[in-house]
């Protein structure tokens, strides 16, 4: 009985705890604009017309965004870290820091999100080959 | 992509340039969409520190982030349909945020009992939203997609008219006025009284009767769309109101379709360089849109490349049938070719009477000489 009591009292406060972040969410405009939010989820078949679950969902999105790109963001800081105690010159030069396709890759295989890329494209198979035996590959293609 | 003191870089072996992309996120009618999500993504890479990206990377996490948004949409609308409900709820949210969150685990996610209200999901994002800055998108966005406004079908009930016949519905649209179909009639009764040797002119002149109401119908649906839509493409493009099914009918060799008013820029260009027919002022006739396809056959025959070189860069007629006028015109051409000297000096002399643009004057003039010569030859 006491247990039961407590947790309604619990849940109630949960509940205002929820309401009141929802209105909270109206004073904070997400950077990911709602109109955009609002196709997506048309898109999905969702449909509400209450504009806070909107923004939640707009919050969530910028969040998780967020918290990639901060990954992102430390794996470059490492790799410039490892760079460092090669040359100096390099630190001066880096300080820019520029997401890369590698950085996204490594920080989105933590979040389940699988993006592989290729390391090089090879227009023909000659390519990457030193001139002299090119020549000779290339007169055996055409003697075949 | 403008996005205030952010550069983009591009890697040669960034495989940016073509993709396989699938319907849902990368077809044509989401670039708007994709172009606004790289935006925002951009703006909030910059706050978590980055200086610039690779255009591949920022497309691939705004593409990851747009799929997001879909995810949680389509787990919040299964969990609503489960319930029996139609419209989503912020219970059927928060069960998507779990479903998502649960490779990566949030707090109390093992616990059997909880209750979706008191979900770690939602004290992480409420512990986010205290914790991060403010930081507003960078533009107006405007509601989109806009919603095209139906055309009206011409109806008998939105006419008000009483359809003839209990056996029409009035939802269908609306008969032509009767004049048009009945003065038509008389003409084939006409044919078919008089053309019983004559039979292949009839069925000749019936089959070019089709071709110029075709092209009559076509024309004017262009017309009537660049009215209704009020296109820039097509500004100075005005049809004038006549009723078509009110002209006599047409026949072999002449084609008189409701006039189109051209900037005065291409009037002049186009009244010059048609032999045939003149029109004072801006009214040119279909004869006369078509011209450059004349004139591309005939510079086929004559070889001359200033002409066509004008043809190709200024003249932009407003419905191509190239292949129909030219069958049409080859009865005509053996004859505009044996007057064509003839005709083109009668341009030069016509253009004597024109005061207004001596420069376009003098052009043509050498364009004529040039087109002479080389016939000549």
């Amino acid at each position: 009985m006491n247990h039961n009591r407590q947790s309604n009292d619990g849940k109630h406060d949960d509940d205002s705890a929820l309401s009141d972040f929802l209105a909270s969410l109206m004073d904070y405009t997400p950077t990911i604009p709602d109109e955009l939010v609002e196709h997506y989820l048309a898109k999905s078949g969702f449909q509400c017309p209450d504009v806070r679950l909107i923004r939640l969902v707009a919050v969530a999105t910028q969040k998780f965004v967020a918290e990639v790109a901060n990954d992102a963001l430390q794996h470059c800081k490492a790799r410039q870290a490892a760079v460092v105690k090669d040359k100096r010159e390099k630190q001066q030069k880096d300080k820019r820091l520029i997401l890369t396709m590698d950085d996204l890759s490594k920080s989105l295989l933590e979040y389940g999100v699988n993006v592989k890329q290729q390391e090089y494209f090879a227009d023909s198979p000659l390519t990457g080959i030193d001139p002299a035996t090119r020549d000779e590959v290339r007169i055996m293609l055409l003697l075949c | 992509m403008n996005n205030g003191c952010l550069e983009n870089r591009k890697k040669e072996h960034d495989n940016s340039q073509k993709r396989p992309k699938s319907y849902k996120f990368g077809s044509k009618s989401d670039d708007f969409a994709l172009a606004i999500a790289k935006v925002a993504v951009a703006q909030l890479c910059e706050s978590v520190g980055f200086q610039g990206f690779h255009l591949s990377a920022l497309e691939t996490l705004s593409d990851i982030s747009v799929r997001y948004i879909y995810s949680i949409g389509k787990t919040a609308n299964l969990s609503a349909n489960l319930a029996g409900r139609v419209e989503g709820n912020v219970f059927d949210i928060i069960h998507g945020l779990e479903d998502l969150g649960s490779n990566l685990g949030f707090s109390g996610a093992s616990d059997v009992d909880r209750c979706v209200v008191s979900s770690g999901v939602v004290k992480d994002i409420t512990h986010f939203v205290g914790v991060s800055d403010f930081i507003p998108f960078a533009y107006d966005v405007p509601g989109f997609p806009v919603v095209k406004e139906s055309t009206k079908t011409g109806s008998f009930w939105e006419k008000g008219e009483d359809p003839p016949g209990e056996h029409i519905p009035s939802w269908l649209p609306a008969f032509p006025d009767p004049e048009t179909y009945a003065t038509r009639l008389s003409v084939e009764n006409e044919t078919m009284g008089v053309s019983n040797g004559k039979k292949t002119e009839s069925e000749l002149e019936r089959v070019e009767r089709n071709m110029d109401r075709s092209l009559l119908n076509l024309q004017l649906r262009f017309a009537h769309n660049e009215n209704k839509g009020g296109s820039s493409h097509g500004s100075g493009y005005v049809a004038t109101e006549s009723n078509p099914y009110f002209a006599a009918p047409l026949h072999v060799g002449e084609k008189e379709v409701s006039s189109v008013v051209l900037p005065t820029k291409l009037s002049n260009e186009v009244a010059l360089r048609n032999p045939v027919h003149v029109d004072v002022g801006n009214h040119v006739s279909v004869l006369e849109t078509f011209a450059p396809a004349i004139e591309a056959m005939k510079s086929g025959l004559c070889d001359s490349d200033n002409v066509k070189k004008k043809l190709l860069y200024d003249q932009r007629p407003t419905v191509r049938f190239k292949i129909g006028i030219g069958k049409k015109s080859l009865g005509t051409m053996s004859d505009l070719n044996s007057q064509n000297e003839e005709d083109l000096l009668k341009i030069a002399s016509w253009f004597g009477n024109d005061n207004e643009k001596d420069d376009k004057k003098r052009r043509v003039e050498k364009i004529l000489k040039e087109s002479v010569e080389s016939s000549k030859e």
